[in-house]
């Protein structure tokens, strides 16, 4: 019979062995390197910018108001907040504008934590598209960031809108335009942390339970709607607040919006190392489990 | 043999002769398309026994972790031109091997070498249900690669081929499985694959759409593609392939020309149908003997060194075809009296 053959070169040399013409095969269903991933990533960009447009449409196309809800939402929710603390709690924890404080905490807040618990799912929402075409599957958990992200930008203008009508009205200052770098650097901190998530809850589904409790962690320990600055004088408390990204970012949109000041550049840096190395490790860690999803989840 | 006894009737010869006549017909050579070798797919499942078993041992954990294999080591070689069809019984292993072969699915051991990426066109894949047909279209086209200006161009050619007509603009949602089909198999074509891979999803296609379907096919395998047809009816594969792998239980059984295979399987799924076991496993142990034999004369050519360098097909054996569909019926016709020749060669649905 025939030899051994355990890989693809010698299968290569069985064959030409046989006098059998095996130019032009190659292997199936392996990953790419990474630099070919990404420029076949960069050729499906059409892809992955309908992809995500159309699931817009589509997740509000059974609503009468379509997608009027885009803005409906964050307004209602801001509303909600403004009422509960704003005019019954009239709780202002020391802090001027407490109704702009929480508005711009649960709203940016949200967009992060909705990476984080959609993500586990997007390889198993997007198995038909799996199963029917070759594609660097990355485009899916890249479109439905981009989706995310677009949806975000109507919040953040929702948020600013809110924060200046309702009282202590904020006045737009020159320090606004910080907003947009921010925001920006929140959508690749969104990208890389739904990239890690996507592969995590393909191999373990289960991670979707946990989320649930982590989210309530991040929302306590990010300081969403009470101010947690107290607790910087604890060493070891105060340590890991300050690495947070998530606190970071909600710190800095408030200095820049509520004080009218830029963030120091320790926040910066501190969102940036976040955003860059959740990026790449979340990128490489996907790229790597290329070749397993289109596998029967067992 | 086992089935030595039944007389081969007239009707299925005019039959064959019938279905010859629109029966795809390789090319004598052509280079390798798809090499698979010694595939081997298991699956971890849970089992749960369903009755409850008595006493104290009731008491223990009815589920288990069990490992079932899917497919049990295939080896084969496809040339381009070649239509395969791949038949078996339920839970043969036969959509399994499509999708490993495909790519979407990692062995747990073997090697499979392709000249291009396969397209796998399945029944399940909905696409996004909520868009319409053409948005779908698009979509797709842009999954495959290609830019938005050929997909542009490539719309009317596959909203002509799935005959879709208005409905091309209502949600997939609200498609039949056979309009839903149909979509696929045109939205698959449009960008030419190399290698296409059909499970099962051209079966719920009418008439009119099995007739254009083949015709796209037949296009496709003259610009020197492959295509492989999942397919439970073995009158479908031998109506249309060039080539048919017989698989039971994870194995190949039989691998060869689709007239001789589909009718062998048709001859045991019959008896199979009728209660016959022990005839039905003479005869799957006739047909497993027999593709053991080929494969062993193989491995003994490719020893002795059987013309090499200048043979690129892989299966000498078989006396090679070499006319085209339908243009040379007697040539066909001397064929299918040798084939009858050999042993249990009937057909279960003659007259």
């Amino acid at each position: 019979m025939r030899t051994d053959v355990r890989t693809a070169p010698q299968l290569r040399r069985d064959l030409e062995r046989r006098g059998l013409d095996v130019s032009a095969l190659g292997p199936v269903g392996v990953r790419p390197s990474l630099p070919k991933y990404i420029s076949d990533l960069w050729e499906r960009r059409h892809f992955i910018w309908m992809d995500s447009r159309h699931r817009i449409t589509l997740q509000n196309s059974r609503n009468r108001l379509g997608n009027l809800w885009l803005i409906l939402r964050p307004l209602f929710d801001a509303a909600m907040y403004f009422v509960i603390f704003g005019m019954i709690l009239k709780a202002d924890r020391g802090i001027d504008n407490f109704t702009a404080y929480i508005i711009i905490g649960v709203l940016m807040f949200r967009s992060t934590m909705q990476s984080l618990s959609q993500s586990p799912g997007t390889l198993r929402v997007g198995k038909p598209m799996i199963r029917a075409f070759s594609f660097p599957r990355a485009a899916l958990p890249i479109s439905a960031q981009l989706r995310e992200s677009m949806q975000m930008v109507l919040t953040v203008v929702v948020m600013l809108a809110m924060i200046v009508v309702l009282p202590n009205h904020e006045i737009p200052r020159l320090s606004w335009l910080l907003v947009i770098p921010i925001f920006l650097m929140q959508c690749m901190l969104n990208l890389g942390v739904s990239l890690l998530m996507s592969r995590v809850g393909f191999i373990l589904p289960d991670v979707s339970q946990v989320i649930t409790v982590l989210s309530r962690v991040l929302m306590y320990g990010s300081g969403v709607i009470f101010p947690i600055d107290n607790y910087l004088t604890h060493p070891v408390a105060g340590a890991i607040i300050q690495a947070n990204p998530i606190y970071q970012l909600l710190h800095m949109y408030r200095r820049v919006l509520m004080d009218g000041t830029a963030p120091t550049v320790a926040s910066w840096v501190i969102l940036a190392v976040w955003c860059v190395g959740i990026l790449i490790i979340g990128f490489v860690f996907f790229w790597r489990g290329e070749a397993t999803y289109g596998d029967e989840q067992r | 043999m086992a089935t030595s006894s039944v007389e081969p009737r007239d009707g299925a010869d005019a039959e064959a002769e019938n279905a010859q006549a629109s029966r795809w017909t390789a090319p004598e050579s052509s280079p390798l398309t798809v090499a698979a070798h010694d595939l081997r797919v298991r699956y971890n499942v849970n089992r749960t026994d369903h009755s409850r078993k008595r006493g104290l041992i009731g008491l223990t954990p009815r589920t288990q972790r069990v490992s079932v294999g899917a497919v049990r080591g295939v080896s084969f070689e496809a040339r381009s031109g070649e239509f395969i069809g791949i038949i078996g019984r339920n839970g043969s292993g036969k959509s399994t091997l499509l999708r490993v072969l495909a790519g979407l699915e990692a062995p747990n051991s073997g090697t499979v070498l392709t000249s291009a990426k396969p397209v796998l066109l399945g029944v399940s894949a909905a696409l996004l249900p909520d868009l319409t047909g053409a948005q779908n279209v698009r979509l797709g086209a842009l999954a495959m690669g290609l830019s938005p200006q050929q997909a542009d161009d490539i719309f009317e050619d596959v909203v002509e081929l799935s005959a879709l007509g208005d409905a091309i603009d209502l949600p997939m949602r609200t498609y039949s499985s056979g309009m839903g089909a149909r979509l696929k198999f045109a939205i698959s074509l449009a960008a030419d694959p190399e290698i296409l891979m059909i499970d099962e999803a051209l079966s719920t296609g009418d008439a009119s759409f099995m007739e254009r379907s083949r015709r796209a096919m037949d296009d496709l395998l003259e610009r020197a593609g492959t295509v492989f047809l999942v397919n439970h009816a073995a009158q479908t594969i031998e109506n249309m392939c060039s080539r048919a792998i017989w698989m039971e239980r994870g194995h190949v059984v039989l691998d060869g020309d689709a007239v001789e295979v589909a009718r062998k399987y048709r001859w045991f799924a019959h008896n199979l149908a009728q209660g016959n076991t022990s005839v039905a496993n003479g005869l799957l142990m006739d047909a497993r003997r027999e593709g053991r034999d080929a494969q062993e004369r193989d491995a003994q050519e490719d020893l002795t060194g059987f013309h090499r360098g200048q043979r690129t097909t892989t299966h000498p054996r078989r006396a090679p075809r070499h006319i085209r569909r339908g243009k040379d019926p007697g040539s066909n016709r001397a064929d299918s009296a040798e084939a009858k020749t050999s042993n249990n060669l009937h057909d279960p649905s003659g007259p």
